[in-house]
């Protein structure tokens, strides 16, 4: 597990990661609820948008290691890639899962209503899931570091405002409101919606697994690419 | 002035760079594309068309961001990859810093301008005074380049001054309420009015468009009083750090 490890490690190395990756959420925890829109509080939805900034975030330190040739080096180490790319996936996944534990629990001891703490706490884990999914098989496409970072930057403002996150769904036109299904911002958008009004478990484990489908898809992408 | 020969590969340089250009200009025009899709219709208690408050907002928020072009290309020329050139080229450094300044605040202008056009064009909106929107517009982006000429030139590492002028962005955007509505308290409060250069320019684009032309200079002048008092702070630190 060494390098389950130094992944721990590099992704709290700089600073700017370190704010971002322990200030956000907690930020998260303290916005206020909004009238009627969004179904929990302002946070709740918008940790969504960390989580997807999150994981691209963590995912480039992959790809730092394609780019410098690091890579390569481990491939004449006896490391095996399957190795390598499960305990990064595994660290970040912590990382992520560490998130979405401290923003569940802050908002219930901060007084949030959040119906169903436990409900929520695994949308954000699948939702984690796919994110980390999505980041790998985005940088797999990228040799540049920052041009890979701002173009996910701007797909992810529209993939959040087209899924529902910043803007209700109901008053979309009907044929963006299908189009709509195949984001995966969407799922997560319906999963906040289906545990503010309390609906029957079995939505919200349909929810959850459709998330954990695109966590498959994109892994399954995102995986095949090993070097260069 | 042999600065001025250098202009021209300057601003061929803003634009071939596609990264800004996929940023400052395809982003917003995407965003306002789906915007008015969503929107189309619906009004407020007014009777204005939700859109136009958007679009406004919109265009005027992306100008915060305009000042990144500026601070990369200082940093490249004068503290990092060209620096050793740059110091033996028979040139005034000082002046050529504040010709990308000038290049910089023109282009996120522009990009400005042509996101203005196409909504006018394309998405079928009618500006009330799309004169004073422009003047707005380019107060903003001179006042972006600047703040960001002060984080390059004050901080020593540039990728801290990147995240300050995100910080810059951002903040702004989020103080003015656009996210989320901020809690009621006189700091939020004057940071979500006075204090802030996007409602300052929005808020004066509105003013002008129920008549209103004493407010409207009131407010734009904030936003010059502000770049006024910034311009002799930027020229103090960018003289010690190009020294």
């Amino acid at each position: 597990m060494t390098i389950f490890y130094f992944t721990l490690k590099r992704s709290f190395a700089n600073l700017a990661n370190l704010i971002f990756l322990t200030a956000a959420p907690i930020a998260c925890i303290f916005l206020p609820a909004g009238e009627g829109w969004p179904p929990l509080a302002y946070g709740y939805a918008y940790f969504g948008i960390v989580i997807l900034f999150v994981a691209i975030r963590l995912a480039q330190i992959m790809m730092e290691d394609r780019v410098k040739g690091i890579l390569k080096r481990l491939s004449v180490a006896p490391v095996r890639y399957f190795s390598y790319l499960g305990q990064h996936l595994l660290a970040y996944a912590v990382i992520l899962i560490l998130q979405s534990a401290v923003v569940v629990l802050g908002g219930w001891i901060a007084g949030q209503e959040l119906h169903r703490p436990w409900a929520l706490f695994a949308l954000y884990v699948s939702f984690s899931f796919a994110a980390l999914a999505m980041a790998l098989a985005w940088i797999s496409v990228f040799r540049s570091k920052d041009a890979a970072f701002l173009f996910y930057m701007s797909l992810i403002v529209l993939a959040a405002l087209l899924g529902g996150i910043i803007l209700p769904l109901e008053i979309f036109p009907d044929l963006l409101r299908r189009i709509a299904v195949i984001l995966p911002t969407f799922w997560f958008a319906e999963g906040l919606k289906s545990i503010a009004s309390a609906q029957p478990f079995a939505d919200n484990v349909r929810i959850n697994a459709t998330l954990c489908l695109y966590a498959l898809v994109f892994l399954v992408l995102g995986s095949t690419r090993r070097m260069q | 002035m042999r600065v001025l020969s250098t202009l021209r590969f300057t601003l061929l340089r803003l634009m071939r760079n596609y990264i800004v250009l996929l940023l400052l200009l395809a982003v917003p025009i995407a965003l306002l594309t789906v915007f008015s899709v969503i929107l189309s219709g619906m009004v407020d208690e007014a009777g204005r068309p939700y859109f136009d408050q958007t679009a406004l907002t919109m265009v005027l928020a992306f100008q915060l961001f305009g000042g990144s072009t500026v601070m990369s290309y200082l940093n490249e020329d004068l503290f990092a990859r060209n620096r050793e050139r740059m110091t033996v080229a028979p040139f005034n450094r000082t002046l050529y810093a504040f010709s990308i300044l000038l290049a910089g605040s023109a282009f996120s202008f522009l990009l400005g301008a042509a996101i203005m056009a196409y909504t006018r064009l394309v998405l079928g909106l009618v500006w009330a005074n799309w004169g004073w929107t422009l003047y707005l517009i380019a107060l903003m982006a001179v006042l972006s380049s600047i703040v960001c000429v002060i984080f390059v030139c004050g901080v020593k590492s540039f990728s801290t001054a990147e995240r300050l002028s995100e910080v810059y962005g951002v903040g702004f955007v989020l103080l003015a309420g656009l996210f989320f509505p901020m809690p009621q308290h006189a700091v939020f409060e004057f940071m979500g009015s006075y204090g802030n250069p996007l409602t300052l320019s929005v808020g004066a684009v509105r003013a002008v468009e129920i008549g209103n032309w004493n407010e409207a200079w009131f407010q734009a002048n904030i936003v010059l009083a502000a770049i006024g008092f910034l311009f002799p702070v930027m020229l103090v630190m960018g003289r010690r750090r190009l020294r």
